[in-house]
């Protein structure tokens, strides 16, 4: 009978609109991220970061822009770490790139932004400076500290030697 | 006396018609060029270029490595697959083997993306002809293989999970559940589009002997894949080659008889059932062991030049690449199989009609970030 497959494709479409619903309210309602879930923008935990840059080396499109400052103590702190999100593939190299295992992912879904400078996230927080100010200053003490230490050593040495060489002149 | 010849048929002029490039049925940005008697199609000329990208010379301006997730982009509906034919490329050229369980891996999430890439064509078929519906269904239940994706990789659609020797991560917990569920679903869901779709009298009557393709003419054009099975050659590199895993597993290959409409979406349909089998033959013969091989941090390839094929969902994806022994590749081709297929669309839709044109076209399954990489 010609119809007949029409009829079952009908009978199959008017079963849903008595079935179970699929979808659900998105803003009421909202999906868990998984726990590989690669979107947002990228967080760390500043203290751990050594600024090493192999995160920008692995970019495929560059879109890591890291600069760093050393210390008194010679330790590497950074000052700004901006992800470019215009450019960045999600692609996850610069994560697995870490060798602190530092870097991850915030999981915020909703990035879209007005204007294009807003793509520009930076990565680090007030909190984060505010660490880095405080290590700049406990670096500078301690290598306050530090030089006074050699100072007194190589004093000590230097009398030592002095003590030697008059035991070997006498 | 007669002014007129009457042994001659009146005659009308050719008529160019412009179809895209945005038109809804063209996938993308593709513009065809349809020269036309009246509302026959005379000649059929695809003209592409308007999502070109250049990612032949993107890759060759990066290291490896970084390669892979730039074959995302290439077939952005079957990514794992394109991911599958760089980095199967890349360890030709070095020599690196991966170790069985990424190779078990592979083949799962390679099919399961083959099994989404033939809904999104059943879909867009039924969308193409009319039926708004069909396209819902399948994006339903495409919908449970993204989420096991998601788990997997992390991403929905551009998954650069599938890397040089091996995979990015293990599969995590939960998984082996998620796609057996997937599985015992999937027979209930075929019946469903069968019935939606298979017994439709305007369905049949599209897509029965129009645009029929022969054996000789695919293989002028140099079709693989899926729309040369339909005209009869058993033609799969995964049988052919039988690179990774593939020759452990039991799975057909099927074909059709007359290279029309009606085939080319048969054989996609019975794949998604075939690629199902893989699937779980794979989950049930899963190897322990590492998922990834000793790959050096630098990737330097000996100096020469490889080509190597996989199948990809639009048919034979080759990748070939030259290397001159520094960290970058020095060429990087890719054979497309989407690309290459458009071949077919002169000899498919001539001495047709002009709707058929719209249903040939979606019978091959082009995809524009394929065709103008």
């Amino acid at each position: 009978m010609f119809g007949k497959g029409l009829l079952t494709g009908m009978r199959v479409t008017i079963g849903h609109v008595f079935g179970k619903k699929v979808t659900f309210c998105y803003p009421e309602e909202k999906l868990e991220m998984t726990e590989r879930f690669r979107g947002g923008h990228l967080t760390m935990d500043y203290k751990k970061c050594i600024g090493c840059q192999l995160c920008a080396m692995a970019c495929p499109n560059k879109a890591l822009t890291l600069k760093a400052t050393q210390d008194a103590m010679k330790k590497r702190h950074l000052t700004s770490y901006v992800h470019e999100m215009g450019r960045c593939l999600y692609c996850n190299l610069c994560v697995e790139a870490c060798p602190t295992k530092t870097l991850a992912w915030d999981k915020n879904y909703a990035i879209s932004s007005w204007h294009r400078e807003d793509m520009n996230h930076q990565v680090l927080t007030d909190d984060d400076m505010k660490y880095l100010e405080k290590a700049m200053e406990d670096a500078k003490v301690a290598a306050a500290k530090k030089a006074e230490a050699d100072a007194a050593k190589k004093a000590e040495e230097a009398a030592k030697a002095a003590n030697d060489g008059g035991g070997a002149a006498n | 006396m007669n002014e007129f010849n009457d042994n001659v048929a009146p005659k009308t002029e050719t008529f160019v018609l412009n179809m895209g490039p945005q038109h809804p049925s063209t996938h993308g940005v593709l513009r065809v060029e349809l020269d036309l008697d009246g509302e026959k199609v005379i000649r059929v000329r695809p003209i592409m270029g308007y999502l070109h990208r250049g990612i032949e010379k993107l890759l060759e301006s990066r290291t490896y490595a970084q390669g892979s997730p730039f074959t995302d982009r290439l077939d952005y509906v079957s990514s794992m697959n394109n991911n599958y034919g760089y980095c199967h490329a890349v360890e030709e050229l070095c020599g690196i083997e991966p170790p069985p369980r990424a190779n078990y891996i592979r083949a799962i999430v390679a099919e399961l993306n083959r099994i989404t890439s033939h809904m999104v064509f059943i879909g867009s078929l039924a969308n193409d002809l009319g039926a708004v519906t069909g396209m819902i269904y399948t994006f339903r239940d495409r919908e449970e293989v993204l989420d096991i994706f998601d788990l997997v990789c992390g991403a929905r659609q551009t998954y650069n999970y599938i890397r040089i020797g091996g995979v990015a991560q293990d599969i995590p917990q939960g998984f082996e559940e998620k796609v057996r569920k997937f599985l015992d679903r999937v027979p209930e869901f075929m019946e469903e589009y069968a019935d939606l779709l298979n017994g439709n009298e305007i369905f049949n009557v599209r897509l029965k002997e129009v645009s029929v393709m022969t054996k000789e003419e695919a293989l002028a054009c140099n079709m693989t894949g899926p729309n040369l099975r339909a005209t009869g050659v058993p033609f799969d590199v995964r049988k052919v080659d039988g690179y990774g895993a593939y020759p452990e597993f039991d799975f057909d290959v099927p074909v059709g008889e007359n290279g029309d409409n009606w085939d080319r979406y048969q054989v996609r349909y019975k794949e998604i059932l075939e690629s199902a089998k893989i699937v779980r033959q794979a989950l049930d013969g899963m190897p322990e062991g590492d998922f990834m091989a000793k790959v050096p941090k630098v990737l330097k390839p000996p100096k020469g030049e490889i080509f190597s094929r996989t199948e990809g969902t639009r048919g034979e994806l080759g990748f070939y690449i030259v290397s001159d022994g520094t960290t970058k590749p020095y060429r990087v081709h890719i054979r497309r199989p989407s690309f290459i297929s458009m071949q077919g669309l002169n000899p498919m839709c001539r001495g047709g009609l002009i709707g058929d044109a719209i249903a040939a076209f979606a019978s091959i399954d082009p995809l524009m970030g394929e065709v103008d990489c």
